[in-house]
């Protein structure tokens, strides 16, 4: 399907990447319809654009690529919500901001989606581990990838 | 809103099976206990203010604002670079 979007254009996304969010996101409750769109540097990064909103679009990764301790426990509303039918369709996304030279993950608020129907939520960690602005990597003009341990 | 007075070790009930009581107090702070069906998330409203904050401002972030990598992959991106 076609999308407009404030970014990118006019974009042509293949169904099976949108993602539906019955809940929103924290904030933007009435956006609930999401594509996940690859970028063009290999897989670490996407933009999570509403379907909904041209202006509307985030930058997300998957947290395990820089912290191979983060955990996300599923509570059993969230199973029943995304009506999951086994947790390995689980994936975890977390939304990316910059600040000043850094680009940051939301740790503590992440994407719960679902694989196998792709429905999504995002959750609030009861645990106080993780920030909203968990420092991911610097950006700078060379080669940012290269750090992303 | 409804304001209620309680005293320590007395509850409030919300709905048939939210049960909220006041476990301790202690100079400006009070320790509540909470009982819920694990269908209803409980959180402290602060968590959840920094998230939609976090949220707001992530949404404010630009293709260009990413060195690069914020690109979508178009053919053109494909193509090897020299």
């Amino acid at each position: 399907m076609e999308i407009r979007t404030s970014r990118f254009g006019v974009i042509t996304v293949d169904e099976d990447r949108l993602m539906n969010f019955p809940r929103g996101l924290l904030g933007f409750p009435n956006y609930t319809r999401f594509a996940l769109i690859q970028t063009g540097n290999g897989n670490y990064f996407f933009w999570l654009q509403s379907v909904d909103e041209p202006a509307v679009a985030f930058v997300v990764t998957d947290p395990n690529t820089f912290f191979k301790d983060y955990d996300v426990p599923l509570r059993t509303e969230t199973y029943e919500d995304l009506a999951f039918t086994d947790i390995k369709f689980a994936q975890i996304l977390v939304i990316c901001n910059k600040v000043g030279d850094w680009l940051t993950g939301n740790l503590l608020g992440p994407i719960v989606l679902n694989g196998e129907n792709r429905m999504a939520q995002q959750v609030v960690l009861t645990e106080k581990k993780w920030t909203t602005r968990q420092p991911l990597l610097r950006l700078t003009s060379e080669v940012p990838l290269a750090k992303s341990a | 809103m409804l304001v209620l007075s309680r005293q320590r070790d007395e509850t409030i009930m919300i709905g048939d099976n939210i049960e909220v009581t006041v476990v301790d107090i202690r100079g400006d702070k009070v320790r509540l206990g909470i009982n819920a069906p694990k269908e209803i998330s409980v959180h402290r409203k602060e968590v959840y203010d920094a998230i939609r904050r976090e949220n707001k401002a992530a949404a404010q972030v630009k293709p260009e604002d990413l060195s690069g990598f914020g690109k979508i992959d178009s053919k053109q991106d494909r193509e090897p670079k020299k």
